[in-house]
């Protein structure tokens, strides 16, 4: 009997954190890793505008900061936070493709820049023909190199991929084994200026197709619009003091590790949405189905919508411009009406 | 030219005094018990004559040359435990004892030699009595068959020398008395010369044809270390009569030595 | 009634208490994965058994669609190759430099406080000298494996030599031995039970190490495959991969263990 009453305890750990999720609350966690376009939440976790904008609805927001990216996405999707940042393509290939129906609340840049491929003693893009190539497979470097090989007329075939560690790809260029890589800043700045480092190809020649997100849970958000109103309201006004106060930058260039010449030479190749009208603007533009569209495709090729998903359109894909893929199975939504309010000034 | 001569030997380690003086000669096919209490020097005198330590002063000479400082095939050895090779069997045991000599590179034999070896290994094992356990190891045999062992080993090489550290201290009394009966066969059979470090006053006194008593002769309270021991007493008691005789000798001697172990042992 | 600590399960019962933990495991995780698929039928977090099952007969018994290759096979085959070859090299140096260590006081005076030394460098913080030196292909997951093993097994060997008894050494120098025979026939078969020992107990750390680097770098591999489809929470892969990855390591420790019993009776009955 005792041992029945343990193991329904045990299920019961197990099973709780899924179980809020459609509930009204007042506590949400949101969680977010060290990139050059999601600084902004460290800033807004220690200067205390998500505190004042958590208050100012009524609500606790507790910032949590990962140092593994996937982790970060894992343990979102697990339903252990409410929120998490990433890219629009992690947003399909791990929440969405769980059916975690999650909503781009604030689409916050694009990659313009700052995903790069790197050649060894190579100079152009077409050289990269029966190379080794390390980044982090089934990443947007993956990606990336997709599109990038499809703008020369070559396919995945014409090269290998060796799955590299983030972490480890500085050190990897290093290795003489080493003659092709595709990575994102920081470790892209850490390599390009090696004399025998080429950038052969960067993300500015596709913009618009890696983006940076906050992705909410949508029935939390449902359930809790004031959590997403106060998320995007802190935002902002992150964006707004962050352009013009070099201090404000300067703490983010230090906590992302490095100083602020380095930080803006990051925001440099970030196309970063200032201004809620930038956001919404892109985001209501049907560019953005095309690119979901693209990004769908290449997910499927590689079988990240699940061993059940019978075409690229399996997992819907809602954006302000029409719905990619399935009607019926939309677990990835774009939603510019919380942005709309702070463009509207109804925060 | 006597068959081994100690000469003026001094032993020390650092400031502590172990062994001083030592002057003595033994002939070839005598059989020396050496007896003293714990820490009196006669292992440490052993180990010389075995080649493991080497004297601090003075000189060692086996048939007029000076004795080789590390252990080599002229001094045979039995030590009180883990003297035979765990990982071989008895026959194997005793066989290495010349397939060392016999393949310098390879350390085994084969075909007519090994035949050779193996027999010559059986005879000395027939001696010890052993020939039933031949293919056991020595695991599978009680402490006194792992001395017999040992002693087979040893006997393989004809040694000049035979050391006896101990060797039948780990042992039941009653296995002690047959291995006593056998050491003496051995040694009247191959006239060995033996050296033998002993507690057991008794033993020392039943096998030997003399006895060495290791013992300092002078003492100084404040500083225990400064002096070494000598060998008090060298008895030859190689004929019965001096046995007897010698033995009410010692006897009378440690119940009035001022070395209180001494007594407690010849209790 | 006895104390508790002189109370000796019976056969049946010994049974049934180590199948026990294992049995409740399972129970629990059917019950967690059941509630959270009931939530959400296609959480991958805590996958039901038949999702597994499922996983397992795409990657074992299926062909890759794009490779036409076996996954599971291709990555155990690739995983074993260099845990296999990083862990017998590993033996071979630690069975010489500890022997030698061991055994002749002038190598140890020069080699021994320089290898503990170095086998107290956690190798996964210097990885980037690692990858300059060693490249990032094959010879450097193997490189990996033995820069971890290597020097754990050197110091052990190193101090099961030093603990053969004395006496055996020096009978063996009486019985004419030179220092080359006294290591062929005295030391080296001694400790060769001792290293097979010593391998077990490294393979943990050896399966460790040879994860790490196909996690860092690789095309193949268990480790390689169980961080790729960790990018999109394949846990249905993840499971069945850990079981067989543990599944392995305990092959390998029987086997290891079986070898030595064979061929070294004397060790295991109770000879040291």
């Amino acid at each position: 009997m005792n041992k029945l009453k343990l193991l329904l305890v045990l299920a019961a750990l197990f099973t709780s954190q899924q179980s809020f999720a459609a509930e009204t609350k007042d506590k949400f966690s949101v969680c977010w890793s060290i990139y050059v376009g999601w600084m902004p939440w460290d800033y807004g976790d220690s200067s205390g505008i998500i505190k004042k904008w958590a208050d100012k609805y009524d609500i606790e927001i507790d910032v949590v900061q990962f140092n593994d990216y996937i982790e970060s996405i894992n343990q979102y999707t697990a339903g252990q936070f409410d929120a998490c940042t990433m890219t629009n393509m992690d947003a399909l290939t791990i929440p969405a493709a769980s059916f975690v129906d999650s909503t781009a609340l604030i689409v916050g840049d694009y990659s313009n820049g700052n995903d790069g491929i790197v050649l060894k003693d190579k100079k152009t893009l077409k050289d990269i023909k029966g190379q080794q190539v390390n980044l982090v497979e089934l990443s947007v470097s993956h990606y990336f190199l997709a599109r990038a090989l499809e703008s020369v007329g070559m396919t995945e075939r014409d090269i290998k991929v060796v799955n590299t560690s983030d972490a480890d790809i500085v050190a990897a260029y290093s290795s003489k084994d080493v003659t092709a890589v595709v990575t994102w800043n920081p470790a892209l700045s850490e390599i390009t200026p090696q004399p025998s480092a080429t950038e052969v190809y960067d993300s500015s020649k596709t913009p618009g197709e890696i983006l940076d997100l906050m992705v909410a849970n949508t029935e939390t958000l449902k359930a809790n619009p004031n959590f997403g109103k106060a998320l995007v309201g802190a935002w902002y006004e992150i964006m707004e003091k962050m352009q013009v106060d070099s201090k404000i930058r300067t703490e983010m260039a230090v906590a992302s590790g490095t100083d602020l010449a380095g930080y803006d030479a990051q925001l440099a190749t970030t196309k970063m949405f200032y201004t809620p009208k930038d956001a919404v603007t892109f985001t209501a533009d049907k560019q953005l189905a095309k690119t979901m569209e693209y990004v769908a495709k290449f997910s499927f090729k590689h079988g990240l919508l699940g061993e059940s998903a019978p075409d690229f359109g399996f997992i819907g894909i809602e954006t302000p411009a029409g719905i990619v893929g399935d009607k019926n199975n939309v677990q990835l939504r774009f939603d510019t009406s919380y942005m709309q309010m702070a463009l509207d000034g109804k925060l | 030219m006597s068959f081994l001569e100690i000469k003026n030997v001094w032993k020390s380690y650092g400031d502590a005094q172990i062994l001083e003086r030592l002057n003595l000669t033994v002939e070839q096919g005598e059989f020396v018990s050496m007896v003293g209490a714990s820490g009196c020097g006669k292992s440490t005198f052993l180990n010389m004559l075995l080649g493991k330590e080497n004297q601090t002063k003075g000189e060692i000479l086996l048939e007029g040359k000076p004795l080789i400082q590390e252990p080599d095939e002229e001094r045979g050895i039995v030590f009180q435990r883990y003297s035979v090779f765990p990982h071989l069997t008895v026959l194997q045991n005793v066989m290495i004892a010349d397939e060392f000599s016999a393949a310098k590179l390879l350390g085994f034999v084969f075909g007519k030699k090994k035949a050779e070896i193996k027999a010559k290994a059986e005879e000395f094992i027939a001696a010890v009595g052993l020939t039933p356990a031949l293919n056991k190891y020595p695991h599978e045999l009680s402490g006194g068959m792992q001395q017999r062992l040992a002693i087979a080993q040893a006997l393989m090489k004809k040694p000049k020398i035979l050391l006896l550290d101990e060797p039948f201290g780990a042992l039941d009394p009653g296995i002690r008395a047959d291995m006593h009966v056998l050491i003496r066969d051995i040694w009247k059979k191959n006239n060995l010369t033996i050296f033998m470090v002993t507690h057991d006053i008794k033993e020392g006194f039943e096998l030997g044809s003399r006895v060495w008593v290791f013992d300092k002769l002078r003492h100084d309270p404040q500083a225990p270390n400064a002096y070494g021991a000598q060998v008090t007493y060298d008895l030859d008691i190689g004929s019965e009569g001096n046995k007897s005789d010698s033995k009410m000798k010692i006897d009378e001697l440690s119940a009035t030595s001022s070395n209180p172990i001494m007594q407690e042992e010849q209790a | 009634m006895k104390r508790l600590m002189n109370i000796e399960p019976s056969p049946a019962l010994r049974g049934f208490l180590t199948l026990l933990p294992f049995i409740l495991a399972l129970f629990a995780y059917s019950i967690a994965s059941e509630a959270r698929l009931a939530e959400n039928p296609h959480d991958k977090l805590l996958p039901s058994f038949t999702q597994i099952v499922d996983a397992v007969d795409r990657y074992a018994f299926t062909e890759n669609k794009r490779t036409g290759e076996y996954l599971l096979w291709q990555d155990t085959g690739a995983s074993l190759y260099r845990i296999g070859l990083g862990i017998t090299i590993s033996a071979i140096i630690g069975l010489f430099i500890g022997l030698c260590n061991g055994l002749l006081p002038i190598v140890r005076s020069g080699l021994s406080p320089f290898i503990t030394i170095i086998s107290l460098i956690p190798p996964m913080a210097i990885l980037p000298i690692l990858f300059i030196t060693f490249g990032l292909d094959e010879l450097a997951k193997v490189m990996l494996i033995i820069i971890g093993t290597a020097p754990v097994i050197i110091r052990d060997m190193q101090s099961q030599v030093m603990q053969l008894p004395k006496e055996q050494l020096i009978k063996a120098q009486t019985l004419g031995a030179s220092t080359w025979l006294v290591t062929l026939r005295v030391v080296l078969p001694q400790i060769m039970p001792r290293l097979l020992a010593s391998v077990r107990l490294t393979l943990g750390a050896a399966w460790l190490f040879l994860i790490a680097a196909e996690a860092i770098a690789a095309q193949e591999g268990l480790g390689y495959r169980i961080f790729l489809v960790r990018r999109y929470m394949s846990m249905d892969v993840i499971f069945p991969y850990v079981i067989w990855i543990t599944t392995l390591a305990f092959a390998m420790d029987f086997s290891l263990r079986k070898i030595s019993e064979v061929c070294f009776p004397w060790y295991h009955q109770g000879a040291k």
